[in-house]
């Protein structure tokens, strides 16, 4: 066992142009004619670490770039900056070659039940296709259809559904045949990109239940996206709070829950509904919707929203300080507390 | 067997009278194509099988008519219906090779431009964009003025007129398909991309070419036809339906009607029952019209 | 409050006769709404929530149907009524919230266009009237600029702006109730909480009733006076929000709130229904329920169990119910 975390990840930044083609960009102005080169700021530096067996969650609305931060991670996108390291090896930049042996230490899981298994293959090769990837040898290959078996009793499956369609699952049996597939190559780092917010809340106790089994059984870590708190709550060791594709708040789990510092943060735990009796909280209640990241405000982003935003927000950036207990906060509240009243 | 007995396509095609009737001239055609020459005794183009004795032979209901001829004769003597036999051959051979080298090449085109975008994916689809700018009949012509005629220079001509559709279908389809969760699955999992592309991407675009590779087949036994009629089309020796609609045209109005008006009824029919046919495959695999 | 409920739906059956066999879609649903009263519909996907919602403004199309029962609005059959009957009842008396908010706004017309149409269908006010009403009617739903805002089109909007005009044209014609399908679910949570407090303070002001259908539990406590909770097409449990919630009687709504993540028992493992919902083309005989249930004997497998008055406000249909306190 080293002290080498099994995903650090570095100031990671993913931009995207806004595509179309030439003609498209073109623009006619008072200027003369220039090119107009549109860019999404989806991820806008962040980072963090995971530990062996750890689970880490991110949260935040849709559109704060929490997703973005899963694919680039699993490297279907390739990050605009930054570096991503899975157990000490930066994969940032990595080629299609130089990943192969990578994607056997880290896989992924999927929202869409529904979308993530192809309807026009059967169940034993969706689950077989990480692992045929790292296996080209004739000899390893012998024994796949028995580790398929394997696979699929793990996650609660029996061998007979391995010649079957997707299209013959519920949601839920969907999911366990894309957490299978990913369990294929015995990967360190699961990444695991809303698991479970398409599933009827039964299901998806189902779903949690056996993502804890497994990391129990196979020592995993799980970068862990979701926008809803209470699933965090229940699985996540720390969580990091994603707005505009900045992280503003990161914490370990009990702390920020009972503790949260970030005004976001707050307002994101008090908007959450429960079925507990209306409970006497303080709550911020937001008004207004998200910023568009093709134009992010100057200063701190969350300014537009925030009932506490002074003119500082607007002028300078808060960074992630941290305020103890491996709590990092990024909000100019933390210098100026008196300011912290509505 | 049973399961497509028993599925919602053939319990939806049984109650459709417009995919039965198309779907019987199809398979009557079918049969006409692969069975007739034994069908009839005379071969029309062995010409020592041909009697000048028998030229312009009306119908046999008409007065004069030869009941060895029930459709008549042309100037050669040669039987009408065994014309129409032997040209409907030539028309569906040329529309279904037709067909199938527009699909394979606008599917190829279609799935690079989608997956890979970029300069490709322009280069591409502005080619296709001014071809759809002329009429297909135009390019077809002028292909055919450049290269002569031949049966496998319509080939040529009609295969470049027809990849266009297939290429933009594949390439809306592709966009999509990539974005789905499985594609990025496939490359989580360390797929290359020909393999994406051949395991997560084609079986999924398929689907719409189905209908659109049917009604195509109409389309170019019509646009041979036209070609043929302009005389740029298939040799004489080779008469498809539409080189029979042009040889019976030049004495259609001296009241010898039957050796041009026989073969446009059957390329009607045939082009009739693909479409019908074609339109069935249409509502049965859209979902969204369901 | 009169004695006569607003809306009364009895013994509904709402089939659906596809080629693989027919779906009973609603199969027995009964309940009750007084005035001003908000009932969460509340069920898994495949419970037949939406179909109840679409069942009542008789929206239902081939292949499917209404096969029995009532649906009385202020005692008069909806079932029984004709398409221009509908069409007046519609829009005008109850109106409906959809998860999507672009299914209910014509991506063609301006918004002000759209709301100025439900008035001129059901109200005689005239233009100038009726212009003041559409703008009061977004300004109240927090859409500021309002006037100007009216010759907006639909996606020049964000999300949550569209869900705020779905809403201000459903209030529009002063409706007595509204049906609201899923209409936060597509919605980020600080959003959501924004919508739903809207739609209560509406609803208190106007004095209309909801029924709101939705998959969230957490949702449903928070909104509604009565819950009415289905599986596989049948009411399985109903009662006021707080005594469901507290001590449900019926084990599927007792497994529903325990698998819902909470902060008490998050350090064990979450307590889970087993299996999935089953075939609904294809039910067993007895309870639906009983191959998922903790508590089933073998009477489950033999007799269907009916709704029974339980502990409280609660009646569920349950052979063997959970009194209060008791686990599952």
């Amino acid at each position: 066992m080293t002290d080498t975390p099994m995903l650090d990840v570095r100031d990671l930044q993913m931009h995207f142009p806004i595509g179309g083609g030439f003609l498209d960009r073109l623009r006619v102005g008072a200027g003369g004619v220039r090119l107009d080169n549109p860019v999404v700021h989806a991820v806008n530096g962040v980072s963090f670490k995971i530990a062996r067996g750890e689970i880490m969650a991110l949260v935040g609305e849709s559109g704060c770039g929490k997703s973005t931060v899963a694919k680039t991670i699993a490297r279907i996108y390739t990050p605009t900056a930054g570096e991503v390291r899975i157990e000490g090896e930066d994969i940032a930049s990595y080629g299609f070659a130089e990943l192969l042996p990578v994607r056997a230490r880290m896989q992924m899981i999927f929202q869409d039940p529904y979308a993530s298994l192809n309807p026009r293959q059967r169940v034993r090769d969706i689950v077989a296709e990480p692992l045929l990837e790292q296996t080209k040898g004739a000899d390893d290959r012998k024994d796949v259809p028995r580790r398929i078996t394997e696979l699929l009793a793990k996650v609660g499956l029996n061998a007979e559904h391995a010649n079957r369609y997707p299209h013959q699952f519920s949601g839920g049996q969907r999911q366990r045949i894309g957490i299978a597939r990913a369990l294929s190559v015995t990967p360190g780092l699961i990444i695991a990109d809303e698991p479970v917010s398409a599933l009827d809340v039964s299901i998806q106790a189902q779903i949690l239940n056996l993502m804890k089994d497994l990391r129990d059984e196979f020592g995993l870590a799980y970068l862990f996206i979701s926008h809803d708190l209470s699933v965090v709550n229940h699985i996540a060791d720390q969580v990091g709070v994603m707005y505009l594709g900045f992280l503003v708040e990161h914490a370990p789990r009990d702390v920020l829950f009972a503790r949260p510092r970030h005004p976001y943060t707050r307002a994101l735990l008090s908007a959450a509904p429960s079925i507990k009796e209306k409970r006497e909280t303080d709550e911020i209640v937001l008004s207004g919707e998200v910023p568009s990241a093709l134009d992010l405000p100057s200063g701190c982003c969350f300014r537009t929203r925030c009932p506490f935003a002074w003119e500082r927000c607007a002028r300078e950036r808060p960074a992630l300080q941290d305020v103890g207990d491996g709590q990092t906060v990024a909000c100019h509240l933390i210098d100026e507390p008196e300011r912290d009243r509505p | 067997m049973t399961g497509f007995l028993a599925s919602e396509f053939f319990h939806n095609y049984r109650r459709s009278a417009s995919a039965i009737i198309g779907s019987a001239l199809m398979a009557a055609f079918a049969f006409a194509v692969l069975a007739g020459p034994f069908l009839v005794a005379q071969d029309p183009y062995d010409i020592a099988s041909l009697n000048l004795m028998d030229s312009y032979k009306p119908p046999v209901w008409l007065p004069g008519g030869d009941p060895q001829f029930w459709l008549g004769t042309d100037g050669q003597g040669r039987d009408v219906w065994a014309s129409i036999l032997y040209g409907a051959r030539i028309s569906l051979f040329i529309g279904l090779v037709a067909m199938v080298a527009s699909c394979t090449i606008g599917t190829l085109l279609g799935l690079i431009a989608g997956f890979y975008g970029g300069i490709v994916d322009s280069v591409i689809m502005r080619i296709a964009d001014i071809q759809l700018s002329f009429p297909s009949i135009l390019i077809a012509l002028f292909l055919m003025s450049a290269v002569g005629t031949g049966v496998d220079k319509v080939l040529i001509a009609l295969t470049a007129v027809g990849w266009v559709v297939y290429a933009r279908t594949v390439r809306g389809s592709t966009l999509s398909e990539i974005e789905k969760e499985y594609v990025q699955a496939a490359k989580v999992a360390g797929l290359p991309n020909h393999k994406i592309i051949r395991k997560h991407v084609l079986p999924n675009v398929l689907t719409p070419l189905i209908v659109i590779a049917t009604i195509q087949v109409g389309t170019f036994v019509l646009i041979e036809a036209s070609l043929s009629f302009l005389g740029v089309g298939v040799p004489i020796t080779q008469p498809s339906l539409g080189l029979l609609i042009k040889n019976g045209f030049d004495v259609l109005f001296s009241g010898l009607w039957w050796t041009s008006v026989f073969p446009g009824v059957a390329i009607m029919m045939l082009v009739f029952g693909i479409n019908l046919f074609g339109d069935f495959l249409r509502d049965e695999l859209n979902p969204r019209l369901k | 409050m009169t004695d006569q409920p607003l809306l009364a739906v009895r013994d509904l059956r709402t089939h659906f006769h596809t080629f693989s066999g027919t779906v009973k879609a609603v199969d027995g649903v009964s309940f009750e709404i007084g005035q001003g009263e908000v009932m969460g519909l509340v069920g898994e996907s495949g419970g037949g929530k939406s179909v109840v919602g679409f069942s009542i403004l008789g929206l239902i199309d081939s292949p499917g149907k209404i096969e029995a029962g009532e649906i009385l609005l202020d005692g008069k059959n909806l079932v029984a009524a004709s398409e221009a009957e509908l069409r007046k009842v519609r829009g005008r008396e109850i109106s409906m919230v959809f998860q999507d908010p672009m299914t209910s706004l014509n991506p063609l017309h301006s918004v002000g266009r759209q709301m100025d149409e439900v008035l001129r269908l059901h109200t005689d006010l005239d233009a100038k009237a009726r212009q003041a009403a559409c703008v009061e009617m977004l300004e109240s739903v927090g859409i500021s600029r309002a006037a100007e805002r009216l010759k907006a089109y639909p996606h020049q909007f964000s999300g949550g702006m569209r869900q705020r005009v779905v809403i201000a044209i459903a209030l529009l014609a002063r409706p007595r109730l509204i049906i609201a399908d899923e209409p936060t679910t597509a919605l980020d949570v600080t959003i959501q909480s924004q919508i739903l407090k809207l739609m209560r303070a509406q609803i208190a002001e106007k004095g209309a009733s909801m029924i709101l259908i939705t998959h969230d539990l957490a949702v449903v406590s928070e909104m509604a006076d009565h819950i009415t909770v289905l599986y596989c097409g049948k009411v399985v449990e109903r009662g006021r929000t707080r005594d469901l919630i507290n001590a449900p009687s019926h084990p599927y709504t007792r497994g529903l709130i325990d698998s819902i993540p909470d902060t008490v028992n998050r350090h064990d493992r979450l307590s889970q229904i087993p299996g999935t919902v089953p075939d609904i083309r294809n039910l067993p005989k007895g309870c639906n329920f009983r191959d998922r249930c903790p508590r089933a004997q073998a009477l489950c497998a033999e007799v269907e169990p009916q709704l029974e008055p339980q502990h409280g406000t609660l009646s569920s249909a349950c052979h063997f119910p959970l009194k209060p306190g008791e686990a599952a």
